[in-house]
């Protein structure tokens, strides 16, 4: 009987280690809702990793300004020899989210020099991170000489930072990695609101300024992790907050459709008519214009 | 107590063995995997797909696609075929948008050209694996 309550303990205690089964990110929202009246609150790094892996990369948006005809505009970038200003760990992470953003916009527009500029600044905050090991300067400084590496480019600059989310999160940084990603996104939205105000008939980019909605209610829960545990974060988040009262007036409605598929060489090829509408005045750009501009210069500055 | 000895070591024995069965470097098959992306497609993410040997039945990772942005999803494993790893896309509301395993056959690669911006579900399953491990790519273009 004794061997058997063994058994039994031991079996209970190994079916609790790994029940192999992940909770989804509503369960666990909720149960970290439930826990937020306790004196400290618990941060799930599973949750934080599954909402970081949804982000979009700040990439795609300077993909669809350069697509759009829209030029190059090494104005609304971050300054490089900004670096100097940079020594609190908060400062040098958000900013190398933006300057990753910057260097994603050169890289796309082929603008080589600033492009090496933006690495070298990069190179700098990464180090101040202990992070400097993902970012090999002379091969990229070598495929950034030539127009025809572009897309070797692209991949490696986005590999180094993909792998330097993985490492913050696997070293329980993972709120370096929050700020990265909040400040690439940030730049992203920053240079999209600055290229629309400049030509208010682009109805793409106001209906992408719309979009980002989904991904600043992500963010935002994000930073409301780390409120508590940093006065930088509290103002942060005090900001995203004020952001998305701006996008509660912003309505995204989905039509449904049915998708159709086909098989082209191997690859199966979706032709989906589902279409999502964005509701967004121009009062709505200039006030999320506004707000994001409050936020980007506190954080460059 | 040496009966407890004995059962312990039972399951340590068992545990070992899956642990050896589960070895999985999907490391290997995601590098694998981003090359293999159509041109003109530029590299977003790589994700694992380690089904523990078999004791996971799937593995899910989201990210947010954008409308007027065309995505490409692939599959690597072991040998010229996916291994029966099925990569099915699910949107915000949990709909099937598409999944490639297509009348019996194991597709490689999905392209998805998206009209609704959205949170995604990226969802890898196993169809008679034999492996239960590879590797995936998400590229993008416009």
């Amino acid at each position: 009987m004794r061997t058997l309550s063994f058994v039994l303990i031991f079996l209970v205690v190994l079916s609790a280690c790994d029940s192999g089964k992940k909770p989804s990110i509503e369960e666990i929202t909720s149960e970290e809702e439930a826990d937020s009246t306790a004196s400290e609150t618990i941060i799930d790094p599973e949750l934080i990793a599954a909402i970081l892996q949804q982000i979009p990369s700040p990439l795609e948006i300077s993909v669809l300004l350069q697509r759009s005809g829209t030029k190059y505009d090494g104005s609304l970038l971050n300054n490089p020899d900004n670096t100097s200003k940079y020594n609190s760990n908060y400062q040098k992470a958000i900013n190398l989210g933006i300057y990753g953003t910057d260097l994603g916009y050169t890289n796309i527009y082929e603008q080589n020099q600033d492009g090496l500029e933006f690495m070298s600044a990069i190179s700098t905050l990464a180090e101040g991170l202990s992070i400097g090991q993902f970012f090999e300067l002379a091969t990229i400084g070598r495929l950034a000489t030539n127009s025809k590496n572009l897309d070797s480019l692209l991949l490696i600059t986005t590999q180094n930072f993909n792998n330097i989310n993985a490492h913050l999160q696997e070293q329980d940084r993972s709120n370096l990695s929050v700020l990265l990603l909040v400040g690439g996104w940030l730049e992203a939205l920053h240079v999209t609101c600055q290229v629309s105000a400049k030509d208010p008939s682009n109805q793409e980019l106001i209906d992408v300024i719309g979009e980002q909605k989904i991904i600043l209610e992500q963010l935002e829960l994000l930073l409301s992790f780390y409120s508590t545990k940093n006065p930088n974060m509290k103002d942060l988040h005090e900001s995203f907050l004020r952001l998305k009262t701006a996008y509660d007036e912003i309505e995204i409605t989905i039509i449904p459709g049915e998708p159709v598929s086909k098989v082209v060489d191997g690859v199966l090829i979706i032709e989906n008519t589902d279409r999502s509408e964005v509701k967004i005045t121009q009062e709505n750009v200039d006030n999320i214009t506004s707000i994001v501009e409050e936020i980007r210069t506190k954080a460059i500055n | 107590m040496r009966k407890f000895l004995y059962v312990i070591g039972f399951f340590a024995a068992t545990l070992l063995i899956n642990d050896a069965q589960a070895q999985c470097n999907a490391d290997t098959f995601t590098d694998a995997c981003i090359p293999k992306l159509s041109s003109g497609f530029n590299f977003l993410k790589s994700y694992k797909i380690d089904g523990a040997g078999g004791s996971k039945t799937k593995v899910e990772y989201s990210y947010v696609f954008t409308k007027g942005t065309q995505y490409m999803i692939n599959i690597c494993a072991t040998g010229d075929n996916t291994d029966g790893i099925v990569v099915s896309l699910f949107d915000s509301k949990r709909n099937q948008v598409a999944t490639s395993k297509v009348e019996g056959q194991f597709i490689s690669a999905i392209a998805y050209p998206c009209n609704a911006t959205g949170i995604y579900y990226i969802t890898y399953t196993f169809d008679n694996s034999t492996q239960f491990c590879g590797g995936s790519a998400l590229g993008f273009k416009r």
